[in-house]
This record gives C-alpha cells, sequence and structure tokens, in this order.
C-alpha cells in the first residue's frame, strides 16, 4: 500500500513515513475497497455474476486504483456478452497500472483476434437492432433478430432475457422458461431472470391448470450450479445395483458368446483349414509331376551329353588316326620305316576313309615289309649280344606284324629271348606256337623240350 | 404481472466497439480516496480563511 499523498510505501503505523500525513482513514477505504473485492470474487466463482458486478462496483468506488477489482469487473461483463465494457474497465486498469498488470493479456487476446472482434461488434448492432424492433412493436422481428443474435453469441444475458420477455408478452411461456434457464446458467442469481422465471411459471400454471402440481410427481434439487428435477419414484442407481448390471451383463455375453458365436468360428476355421490342407496336396502333387518330367529331361540330357562326349572322342581319335597317317607317309618318303611302322600301328582302320584306307594299306604293305626286316635284323642282333630285353622288344613286334616271318624263326627267337631272359613261363606260348606251325622241324623239338620243362 | 412497455425501458442498448473511447473518457474516475483528499484540501483552505480573519 502506499501514500495516497506521495507515493511512499506505507507501514503498520498510522502516518506516513514518507510526508506525514496521516493515512489512518485511507487505509480504511483500502480495507474496505479489497472486502468488497472479496466478495465480489466468491460470487463470481458459484456464478452470481449481476451480483459481482454490484460489489467490483463499490470496491472500485472505494478505490479506484484495486486493479483486481477492475480486470475482475471486466472479465465478468465479458462472460456476460457486455464487450465492450469489458473492454473499458481493462483500458482504464492498464492505464492507472502499465506494468504487471493481467489486462495487457486480456486485451491482446480481443485485439489480436479481430475476426472475432467483428463478429462481436455485428452481434451488438444486430442485439440493438432487435430492441429498436421491439419498441416499434415489431415484436416477430425482434425474435427472429434476437435467435440469430443468440446463435452467434450465446452468452449474451440480456438477450436470452429480452428474448423471454418477448416470449411473455407473446404467451409462449415454455420458450420463455428454457429462454431464462439459458440466462440462468450464466448468471445464476439474476433478478430480472429469477422474476421473469417466476412469471413464466404463472402463466404456464393458467395455461395448463388441470395439470397436476409438479411436486407432487417430481422432486427437484440443486447440484451445483445445475437445478436437477426428477421423477419422486426414480429409483437412484447405487454402486451395488451397477456392479450387480454389469456382472449379468457379462454372464450373458459369455453365453451368447459360447453357444453361439463360438461353434460358428470354430466351423469356419475347421473350413478354412480343410481347404489349405487340399491345395496344399494339390501343390504337392504339381510339384511331383513336374519334379519328375525335369528327372526326365535331366536323363535325356546326360545320354546326350554322352554320345556328345563318345562323337567328340571318336573324332578325336579320327583325327588322330588321320594324322598319324601322315605322319607315317612323311617317314616312309624319308626313308625312316621304323618310325613310319610305329606311327601306323597307331592308325585305327575304322575311322578312315575308303581313300584313305587304300593309302593306309599301300603305305602299310611297303613300310610293313621293309618294318618286318629291320625289327628281325636288329630283333636277332639284340638277341645274339644277349640283349634280351631289347630283343624281346624288337621280335615281338615282329611276331605281332607276321608270326611266321622268316618261317617261324622270329617266333622262335622270341621265345629264346624270354627263355634266356628267366621268364621261361612268357616264353612257352610261343614256343607252343613253333610246335603248332612247324612241327616236324628242329625248333619244333627244341621248343618241345623247353616246354616240357 | 409484466408490464411489457415498463419492463422494455430497463433494457439499455449495448455499447459498440466504435463507442468504447467515449465510455471510457465518460466513465466516472472519482473514489473516496478522491473525496477525503477534497475534503481535506477544503477543510485547510476553510483553517487557514478562519486563521486570516482571527
Amino acid at each position: 500500500m502506499k501514500c495516497y499523498n506521495c507515493g511512499t510505501q506505507l507501514n503498520a503505523g498510522v502516518v506516513c513515513p514518507g510526508c506525514g500525513m496521516n493515512v489512518r482513514i485511507y487505509k480504511k477505504i483500502i480495507m474496505a475497497s479489497n472486502a468488497y473485492y472479496n466478495v465480489g470474487l466468491e460470487k463470481a466463482n458459484v456464478r452470481d455474476l449481476s451480483g459481482a458486478i454490484d460489489s467490483l462496483k463499490i470496491s472500485l468506488r472505494f478505490n479506484k486504483m484495486n486493479t483486481d477489482a477492475r480486470n475482475l469487473l471486466g472479465l465478468v461483463y465479458f462472460e456476460m456478452g457486455e464487450t465492450v465494457l469489458a473492454l473499458t474497465e481493462w483500458v482504464l486498469s492498464k492505464n492507472y497500472q502499465p506494468e504487471d498488470n493481467r489486462a495487457s493479456h486480456y486485451l491482446d487476446q480481443i485485439q489480436h483476434n479481430k475476426g472475432s472482434l467483428d463478429a462481436i461488434n455485428q452481434t451488438i448492432k444486430k442485439y440493438n437492432q432487435a430492441l429498436l424492433y421491439c419498441k416499434q412493436n415489431s415484436r416477430d422481428l425482434a425474435i427472429i433478430q434476437l435467435k440469430k443474435v443468440l446463435a452467434l453469441n450465446p452468452k449474451l444475458v440480456a438477450g436470452h432475457q429480452l428474448l423471454a420477455l418477448l416470449y411473455i408478452q407473446e404467451g409462449k411461456f415454455d420458450l420463455a422458461k428454457k429462454s431464462l434457464r439459458n440466462a440462468g446458467k450464466i448468471d445464476v442469481n439474476n433478478k430480472l431472470t429469477l422474476r421473469y422465471l417466476k412469471e413464466a411459471n404463472i402463466g404456464l400454471r393458467e395455461q395448463n391448470p388441470n395439470r397436476k402440481p409438479k411436486n407432487e410427481e417430481l422432486i427437484s434439487y440443486q447440484s451445483g450450479n445445475e437445478t436437477i428435477i426428477q421423477p419422486k419414484y426414480l429409483k437412484d442407481t447405487s454402486a451395488f445395483g451397477t456392479i450387480v448390471n454389469m456382472v449379468i451383463g457379462i454372464i450373458i455375453g459369455v453365453a451368447i458368446t459360447s453357444f453361439l458365436v463360438v461353434p460358428g468360428v470354430r466351423s469356419v476355421a475347421q473350413s478354412a483349414a480343410k481347404a489349405e490342407v487340399l491345395e496344399a496336396n494339390n501343390t504337392i502333387s504339381s510339384k511331383n509331376q513336374t519334379i519328375a518330367s525335369l528327372e526326365a529331361q535331366i536323363e535325356m540330357l546326360s545320354g546326350q551329353i554322352t554320345d556328345m562326349q563318345l562323337d567328340g572322342e571318336n573324332t578325336v581319335s579320327q583325327v588322330n588316326s588321320y594324322d598319324q597317317l601322315l605322319y607315317a607317309y612323311l617317314k616312309y618318303e624319308e626313308g625312316d620305316m621304323d618310325i613310319a611302322g610305329d606311327a601306323l600301328g597307331t592308325v585305327d582302320e575304322e575311322h578312315l576313309s575308303e581313300n584313305a584306307l587304300q593309302i593306309y594299306k599301300t603305305i602299310y604293305a611297303k613300310v610293313n615289309e621293309a618294318y618286318l626286316e629291320s625289327l628281325y635284323t636288329d630283333g636277332y642282333l639284340a638277341y645274339s649280344e644277349a640283349r634280351y630285353e631289347e630283343a624281346i622288344e624288337n621280335l615281338k613286334k615282329a611276331v605281332d606284324l607276321d608270326e611266321t616271318y622268316q618261317n617261324g624263326a622270329a617266333l622262335y627267337y622270341l621265345a629264346q629271348a624270354y627263355r634266356k631272359n628267366n621268364d621261361l613261363e612268357s616264353a612257352k606260348p610261343y614256343y607252343q606256337k613253333v610246335i603248332e606251325l612247324y612241327p616236324d622241324t628242329e625248333r619244333a623239338a627244341n621248343a618241345k623240350r623247353y616246354v616240357q620243362q | 404481472m409484466i408490464n411489457f412497455e415498463e419492463e422494455l425501458k430497463n433494457f439499455k442498448p449495448s455499447l459498440e466497439v466504435e463507442e468504447a473511447e467515449q465510455a471510457i473518457y465518460n466513465h466516472e474516475l472519482v473514489d473516496m480516496t478522491d473525496m477525503m483528499q477534497e475534503m481535506l484540501r477544503e477543510f485547510k483552505q476553510e483553517m487557514q480563511m478562519s486563521g486570516r480573519e482571527a
């Protein structure tokens, strides 16, 4: 609290510490203002807005600088739909206390939303127009206009009251009551609302005299800000009753589920499972068929590969035969009969064409003869010089070509070479041949003797 | 019984936004403190005048 004279912060004493003025009465004025502010605040809390306005106005009469009271008064006006009055109070509040004032926030809220402010202004103009219609006795127009206003600004208490007045004048007491109830929701203890409500009730009773009094059938009581009206014999639902109803509902639900829903769901599930099993079986059998056909394809292709490999081998063998034939011919022309003979030995006659075969036979005959002679000569020389292994090699080739060469001499000396090389078992077949082919010869007699050893 | 015309007189037109400025200017801003100060000033003046006469 500051001194009204010098602005110094006052202490508990009755004299200002700054200017020395007696502030006892001033303090009483301030306390009175605060007391009325508190009353106004209490009334505003219980929605007695008109009562709050009266208290707050008195508070401000005591102390115009009571910022809280002024801000609250603005709020109450705003809640009742009197926006301009609310703005007025907040502007004055901000003027008296520019810093740290809640009114700044309220003004910012309204000023930043220009569309809303325009809409409020329009509703005020329409309300004033409706009032003018009333004074001009155009009650129907006034009712229409007021309905529009209240649709836009349902908090305008004066609008509800004026509409109720018009309905009362028209004899529509039920509509009047409805309008007054709406006004009562905003401003509970408004004297005008209560008076009109009383008039509307009287009017309704006069309209329906045969109707039983309400209080025989109905009970009404206040619950907070609302009036609860209910039939007299209505049972109040207790917690126990609610729980019992819930349990019964749960039991019924479980029974319905188990006897109606579950079997159906189960059969659907079983059908679905069977269908899936069938589909799976079909899939397996088709896959098996596919596998079998693929296996057959694999077998066929393997056979083709084998055939092609054989063909390939035959082709290679064929090429090799031709190659060796050419090589043999070359060596024959050079006079190297041994090599030509070896080459001819590797040629496969089946792979040769007719012309090639003829060439082969021609060369073979000529080479063979010289070759044979060469083999026999070398073999015999080696035998004579006790080089039995070399002798065996050459004489065997000669015998393979012609076992009757030199009247069996190659055959005989081959056997001899084996025997002298300590391989009598290998010699015996050749001795046996000498015996068979040349039975009455000296060589045959010798062979018989060696065979019996 | 409600007299419609009489009741209608109780309803005053609501202030429009354009009238807000005028409403602020016309607002009564005298409170008890101002009245007390005014009374004290008058009392002082009377005291001074009676002191001169004496």
